[in-house]
Formats: C-alpha cells, structure tokens, sequence
C-alpha cells in the first residue's frame, strides 16, 4: 500500500518537474512537505480511489500521508 | 443500378421498386436491423404522405419518453400505388406531406423528439447530372439526421450506399476497393479508425467530415489515405437538419438566411423557421439556443468557426475546459491515435479533467510522456490529470465520442 501511494505521489511531482522522494512518513504534509495544490491533491483522490477504490477526501480536508494511510486501512 | 450493398447483398433500384409497388402497408413505428427494409419503409411513409417515426434498431422503447410500445412494428394500410420508374418515386417523395419524427442522439441525457418535414430533411440535397453515377460509403447510423441527409442525396439522384455503419476497419477498406466507393460522409471518430496510413485508396473523390471538431493531425492523415478527395466539412443538426456550406476551414452562413441567425455570448441561435418542430425546443425571441459555441473570422461575410458545445465544458476547480480543444492537443502528439477527455466527479474540484487515450499500434508513450508535452502548449488546469491507455474508445448510436 506504501509503496503504491509513493508512487503516485512522485508521478504528480514528476509531471509538475520535481524531483521523486525514496519514502515518505505519517507526517509528511501533502501541501507543505509536498508542494501539492488543489490540482495535485484531486489528481491524488482520482488515483487512489483507481487504485483501492476510496474517496479520500469524501468527508473533509486530509492533510498528511498518515491520514490517507488511516483512511486505506479503515 | 445498384440502390444498396448491405453486407453481402446487393439491392438494385429495380428491387427497390418491386417492393414498393407490392407494398400495401407500412410501418409508423419500425425497429430493424435490415437497411433495405428500413428504407422501403422509410420511402413507403414519404411517398404517401404518412406519418412515420424513427426508431433506432438497438433502442428499448422504454428510454423513450411517451412512446406506446404496442404501436412498435405494427402496419397500417397505405393505398397501394404502381411507380413506373424511380424517377416518378423520387418526384412524389420530394412533395411529401409527411411528418418525420426523429430522436437526437442526446450525448447527454434523454432522446428528445423533432418532427421534420422532407422540405427540412432535404434542403442541402443537391441533384443534377453531376451528381450521377456516385458510390457512398454509408457510414451513419440511418435513423439520424446525417443519416437520412447522406440517404436522400444518395437517393434522389439514384446513387449507390455501401453499408458501412458500425463496420470494423477491415470491412470498410474492403468494400472502398471492391465497391469503387466514390464517397465517404462520416463523422471525424470514424475516420480515425481508418488509420494509420497504410494504402492510399484513389477512387475517393470526396470525403465529407460531420458531427465533431476534427484537427489537423486527421485532415493530414486522411489526405494520405485518400489522395483524390476533396475534403470538407458539414454542420447538420437534428434540430435543424444541414445548414452550412463549409468554406475552406470556416463555415459560411448562406446569403439568403443571413438574417435568420443571431450570435449571443459566442453561441449561435437559430430562428425557429429553419427548425423542425419540437416540444423540447426553447426559444428567446423566436431564436433557438444551438449550444455551439463560434468564433466570427469574417463577421461581415458570415465566416466562423466552431469552437465548441456549450454544455460540453467541463468545470474543473472553477475554470472551464473545452474537452474538444484539449482533445486536438492530444491527438497532435506523435503516436496518438484517438483521444477522449471528459470530466469525474472530484470532492475537490467538482471534476477532474481525465483523458482515455488510444495508441498507434507500435507506439509507446507513458502518462508522463503526454502531460510534458501537453503543459508546454496548454494552461495548466487544462492538461488532464489522469491519462488511461484503451483499445478504443466507446461511441453513441451516432458514432460520435460518448462523454462519461
């Protein structure tokens, strides 16, 4: 699950040319640490929802990568 | 003269007026598979001045909105009539009374019914000795306005149709070179699945596009495939049947009906006297709201271009996308056969802009190879945020794109 998640998180960086980060933690903040803008975090709810089939941000705000995780494993 | 080529069977015109003179009924409301039925009955209803409504064979009556399905395939009499020759069934056709009713393909929401008279199904049909002697590829779904545009032209003029309609792309080069086909009327979706380029076919001599925006990248591509066609463009609604000449690149509205269109806020209404009939249709003054949205490159001549559908834009985050323009910025990129963008439903954005692309066979491009090329061309919240690799693309009855 970790993995599928950091790898769509460096495939918005990539297209937005950033560089990939190796891991992430429950505390990386997906706008701050991340740079994600309204557009990256709707491309990151389309693709995790592709992927296990849940709406992330179906009831309200989530902002670190801990959350997402909380939420995928519910 | 051959009248119609159906899978493997060919029709003359003289079988054409067998079975119309037996005829002793026809149908009002007619489901089939079979175009040559279809067409007899079609002509049957015209040349007595009958009532008759178009059903699509595929469709459940029930999506119809007050449709009494004990009326479908059920014949009424008609007074039975001996047509010397095809001539004299094209000159009682041409002053039928009829009202025909067809359903717009809705690329969104509910069918809606418009009632035609042959004067508004026939005004761009165009007859004369030059127009002799012409093999169509047939390759509309023939219950839909372009349908019957490309069957009266045909048919007035006693040319040969080629069924092509919903035909792999095997099937049509096929029958383009075992049937001569002359010419070829489809919408851009189906000449996109004629490529790639692979032969030239050189007895096409005119290639017709409809229904869509279409691009540079198909018009290059069709000029490959088909050498010797002149190539142009149609505008024809179900609401209004054909209205446009194409001129060049732009459309020109004719002369005589200048003053029977209005452009408001870049879309184009459209008095009501060149409209068929319909309870659906809403009008501001006698005008009708098109939906197309244009762009005046001559305003004083009548020169525009389509830019697209009204409905069709796509909210994303508060800005509007025109799915069509971001579709011809795909399709440009080496390597791209067909794309289609539409919008899914987003807790954040409303929607987010989503792309399903189908590959050239041979080709290899990654989502991120497509997003790069796309962010150096287009604003940002136009590029789509998640780009799908398909087979194909799904099409409606009309063989236009279907819009998720």
């Amino acid at each position: 699950m970790n993995t599928k998640v950091l790898e769509i998180i460096n495939g918005i960086r990539a297209a937005k040319g950033l560089s990939p980060f190796d891991t992430v933690n429950a505390d990386t903040r997906l706008r701050e640490d991340l740079g994600f803008t309204s557009f990256d975090l709707a491309e990151l709810t389309v693709k995790i929802e592709d992927e296990f089939d849940i709406d992330i941000f179906e009831d309200g705000l989530v902002n670190t990568v801990g959350e997402i995780f909380t939420k995928l494993e519910k | 003269m051959t009248f119609l080529f159906d899978n493997w069977k060919e029709y003359g015109y003289d079988d054409l007026l067998r079975a119309l003179n037996i005829s002793t009924t026809y149908y009002p409301y007619y489901k089939t598979t079979d175009v040559f039925s279809y067409f007899v009955n079609l002509i049957n209803a015209l040349a007595s001045s009958k009532p008759l409504v178009l059903l699509d064979s595929d469709i459940n009556p029930s999506e119809i909105d007050g449709l009494d399905e004990s009326k479908v395939n059920v014949a009424e009499q008609i007074v039975p009539v001996s047509f010397k020759n095809m001539d004299e069934v094209v000159s009682v056709v041409q002053k039928s009374k009829s009202e025909i009713t067809l359903f717009t393909s809705g690329t969104t929401g509910q069918p809606k019914k418009v009632v035609h008279s042959i004067a508004t199904l026939t005004r761009a049909v165009r007859t004369g000795d030059r127009f002799k002697g012409q093999i169509w590829a047939y390759a509309y779904n023939p219950t839909h306005m372009a349908g019957l545009q490309v069957f009266f032209q045909a048919f007035e003029n006693q040319n040969t149709l080629v069924n092509v309609f919903n035909k792999s792309r095997e099937y049509v080069y096929e029958q383009i070179r075992e049937k001569g086909i002359t010419h070829i009327s489809a919408t851009p979706t189906f000449y996109r699945l004629l490529l790639p380029f692979e032969q030239a076919y050189e007895s096409v001599i005119r290639v017709t596009l409809g229904g869509e925006k279409s691009d540079q990248h198909l018009y290059d591509s069709i000029i490959k495939i088909f050498p010797h066609a002149k190539i142009n463009n149609v505008y024809a609604s179900t609401e209004a049947g054909s209205l446009f000449a194409a001129k060049g690149d732009c459309f020109q509205i004719p002369e005589a009906i200048k003053d029977k269109f209005k452009v408001v806020e870049d879309e184009l209404l459209i008095h009501k006297s060149l409209l068929g009939s319909s309870e659906s249709f809403k009008f501001t003054d006698d005008y009708y709201h098109s939906g197309d949205l244009i762009e005046w490159v001559d305003e004083a001549q009548g020169l525009f271009h389509f830019k697209s559908r009204k409905n069709e834009l796509i909210n994303v985050g508060g800005y509007k996308v025109n799915p069509g323009e971001v579709e011809v910025a795909i399709q440009d990129i080496e390597g791209v056969r067909q794309a289609m963008v539409y919008g899914k439903a987003n807790s954040i954005l409303g929607n987010v802009l989503c792309a399903d692309v189908v590959l050239e066979p041979g080709f290899e491009l990654t989502e991120l190879d497509i997003k790069k090329v796309l962010s150096s061309q287009l604003q940002d919240f136009k590029v789509p945020r998640r780009i799908k690799f398909v087979e194909e693309i799904s099409l409606t009855r009309t063989g236009k794109m279907k819009r998720v």
